[in-house]
């Protein structure tokens, strides 16, 4: 009996101890699911601060959005009020300048020059700071193209050199044998490197600046290395560590003494780097310092948008010189273009043969002894192409053998080593002037008109002005300009307008078009503009020089396109 | 005192002694919950030191032996329930160093309100275990078991030194472990 009820006892305990713990499961249950809810509204509310946040973002985003478009706008009517008064007091400062000197008047000619200084300074102080808000505001634009290291660099040389002479500093160009060509955005290249030059031109007195260009690295990651070496008063590390930042100078004092607002060095980084490569410094006080420019020869990733061939692309009349040389490509790569032309570069037979039929040049040179394919068998091909048979080719080689070329159809002949000037003469036959050619100026500005209608009449060209869009169309359909110089900015009808006119109608479609602007134009327009217009000036900041030589260029194309289209027999002989 | 250690000690007086036994004193001692008890409830403990007592009393075993040889009992039934805190644990030592700050931790994760003692850790030398237990309950001879079935468990020979440090409270006690030689 007493082991049943010991058995009953324990059952009794075992069923208590289970609901006991079934209790407890369903509490715990009840707890597990109450937490759960809890994390669920949890969950919900911050899914609705989620949201509730990025609508703020985004507003924010909008607000921004705006605001920087508001301040584009404004950069851009600004400057394109700045420029314009600009463009007239350096344009009127140069002419008087000229005019001065030419009626013996040189006691005028400091305080014009003066004027010109400050004019020139002046823009480009709006110039700088425009570039760097487009740089931060991230509107600042690479348009890439291909060009000649050595021309370019020869360019910016012919710019410099006045300036180092004026503190009586040497200055050198040590370029490397060859440097051939590069894909990058030439304008910002070509200004970085003016920027350093400058600033060592301006740090140094009585010294010697350096310039030194060389090709690095393998066949993928090819750079361009630039190297800027002054002897001038040099920097403490101090100095140099705020050097590249915007509005600062190695310190105050040298605003005072040297000028200048410290803008071009942050430019020049932000260039530098926009290009894929960077500008580093090494400096020693009171000794001099040395800024090195890396950049890689082609820009990385063409973006989708970017027009093939850019506004502000070449339009001077193209030379192809063919030679195995590097010499030769050196020299007449510098020569001629420091004479107007554009040099394409070919190092061999194949290769001239492929560029002369993609570039279609004005003239070509070419070497007789190159190895592969001589210059005789590049001469046969030639003429043998019915689309290349009328371009002129002359033979340049240390080879005398004149009766032979004259035979092949060699249009004329030159040994080596050139005679610069004799080229010069020879490329002038085919490229005569036509003064008969005239040039429209459309700008609603009077004295814009002026400054530019002044030079270009000078040098024997006949001149036609319209006060406005309306105006030039109605100019064109009296008459025929070889070249149209067409502002963008017009009351009434603008610049957009008038070649939207000018390509609807087939009489017009053809005529060249130069666009001299205040305006500051955003990636859309250039786009918009590539294609349509030749070249695309900034009121103010081009050479006139330039510009006469471009226009000269242009006509000289036309006319050669003209011949080769009418009468292809009768001028090659 | 956790529900588990109840139904540990009773199922050991059932295994070790008989049912018999395990029903008397149940029925003898003077408990709360009746001798209900559950793994997942919690109990007090002087429900336990009442039911030692009885045992002590149905069998003539002293009461400090009966609660050492529970504590050896009950840590050979951790290994058996709790295998995960034995993973990559290959000597006591490591393991009596783990207690305070990993697996009592993770019991405090599933019982908030359980109410632990704390088991300091010191190496004093090389080869020695200084371990500091203190609790408000005096079950110090409850851990030294436990403590001695971990060197079991691993198989290893230690000397064990005990020191009550709460004038025979059995609340706070060190016990100082020596290595007897390098493990085989």
């Amino acid at each position: 009996v007493s082991e049943v009820e010991q058995l009953k006892r324990r059952l009794e305990r075992e069923r208590q101890a289970r609901k006991a713990a079934e209790a407890i499961a369903e509490q715990k249950t009840r707890e597990i699911y109450e937490a759960n809810t809890r994390l669920q509204r949890l969950n919900d509310h911050l899914e609705d601060l989620v949201q509730q946040r990025t609508a703020e973002l985004a507003a924010a985003r909008d607000e921004a959005v705006q605001a920087s478009q508001a301040k584009s706008s404004f950069l851009a009517s600004m400057s394109h009020e700045l420029r314009t008064p600009l463009n007239a007091i350096i344009g009127y400062s140069e002419m008087l300048l000229e005019q001065a000197d030419e009626a013996g008047q040189g006691d005028l000619v400091p305080d014009l020059d003066k004027i010109r200084t400050a004019g020139k300074h002046l823009l480009g102080l709006i110039n700088d700071i425009l570039d760097l808000s487009k740089v931060e505001a991230g509107k600042m634009d690479v348009l890439v193209e291909e060009f000649d290291v050595a021309t370019m660099l020869a360019n910016v040389r012919a710019t410099i050199e006045p300036l180092m002479a004026k503190n009586g500093n040497s200055f050198e160009v040590r370029c490397a044998p060859y440097l051939g060509t590069m894909r990058s955005d030439q304008v910002k290249v070509r200004q970085s490197l003016f920027n350093l030059l400058s600033n060592a031109a301006k740090f140094t007195k009585q010294g010697r600046v350096t310039l030194e260009a060389r090709r690095l690295g393998g066949h993928d990651d090819e750079q361009l290395e630039l190297q800027v070496a002054d002897t001038g008063i040099g920097m403490t590390p101090a100095q140099v560590g705020r050097l590249f930042q915007a509005f600062s100078q190695a310190d105050a004092s040298t605003s005072r003494n040297y000028g200048g607002t410290g803008l071009g060095l942050a430019i020049t980084r932000h260039f530098c780097r926009m290009l894929g490569g960077d500008v580093v410094v090494e400096s020693e006080h009171g000794k001099g310092s040395t800024f090195t420019i890396t950049l890689p020869v082609a820009v990385g990733q063409a973006r989708e948008d970017r027009p093939e061939r850019p506004v502000g692309g070449d339009t001077r009349a193209t030379v192809l010189v063919i030679d195995d040389e590097h010499a030769t490509h050196d020299f007449l790569g510098r020569e001629l273009d420091a004479r107007g032309y554009r040099v394409v570069h070919a190092s061999g037979g194949l290769e001239g043969l492929r560029l002369a039929r993609e570039v279609r040049p004005d003239a070509i040179t070419l070497d007789i002894i190159m190895p592969e394919m001589d210059g005789w068998a590049v001469l046969r091909e030639l003429k043998a192409d019915p689309a290349l048979r009328d371009t002129p080719v002359v033979l340049v080689t240390i080879l005398g053998d004149r009766e032979m070329g004259y035979a092949l159809g060699a249009a004329d002949f030159l040994t080596k080593p050139i005679d610069a000037d004799m080229l010069a003469r020879v490329l002038g036959r085919y490229h005569a002037r036509d003064s008969q050619a005239e040039i429209l100026i459309v700008d609603d500005d009077p004295i814009t008109r002026d400054v530019v209608r002044r030079p270009l009449a000078k040098a024997g060209w006949s001149v036609g002005e319209a006060a406005g869009g309306r105006e030039g169309l109605a100019y064109l359909a009296r008459s025929q300009p070889a070249v149209v110089l067409l502002d963008l900015m017009m009351p009434g009808m603008d610049g957009f307008e008038v070649l939207e006119r000018m390509r609807d109608e087939k009489a017009w479609r053809d005529i060249p078009v130069i666009v001299i602007t205040a305006k500051d134009l955003d990636r859309e327009e250039l786009a918009w503009l590539n294609g349509r217009v030749e070249k695309v000036f900034q009121k103010g900041a081009y050479d006139r020089a330039e510009l006469l030589r471009i226009i000269d260029g242009m006509i000289a194309r036309r006319m050669a396109e003209a011949r080769a289209g009418k009468q292809p027999a009768a001028d090659t002989a | 005192m956790k529900g588990m250690v109840f139904t540990e000690f009773l199922e050991m007086v059932e295994d070790k002694f008989s049912p018999e036994i395990a029903d008397r004193i149940i029925e003898r001692a003077n408990l709360q919950s009746g001798g209900i008890y559950t793994t997942v409830g919690t109990y007090d403990h002087r429900e336990m030191i009442e039911l030692v007592s009885c045992l002590s009393d149905e069998t003539g075993v002293p009461l400090t032996e009966l609660v050492r040889s529970f504590g050896i009992y009950l840590f050979s039934r951790f290994h058996v329930m709790f295998p995960s805190y034995f993973n990559g644990i290959s000597s006591s030592f490591e393991f009596l160093q783990k207690v305070e700050d990993y697996i009592h931790v993770e019991v405090r994760k599933l019982y908030p309100e359980a109410e632990l003692p704390s088991f300091a850790c010191d190496t004093p030398a090389p080869g020695c275990l200084s371990l500091t237990y203190r609790s408000a309950r005096p079950f110090a001879v409850l851990a030294e078991g436990l403590i001695r079935g971990c060197i079991d468990h691993y198989a290893e020979a230690v000397d064990i030194e005990i020191e009550d440090l709460s004038g025979g409270m059995g609340t706070t006690a060190r016990f100082l472990l020596t290595m007897r030689d390098a493990p085989p």
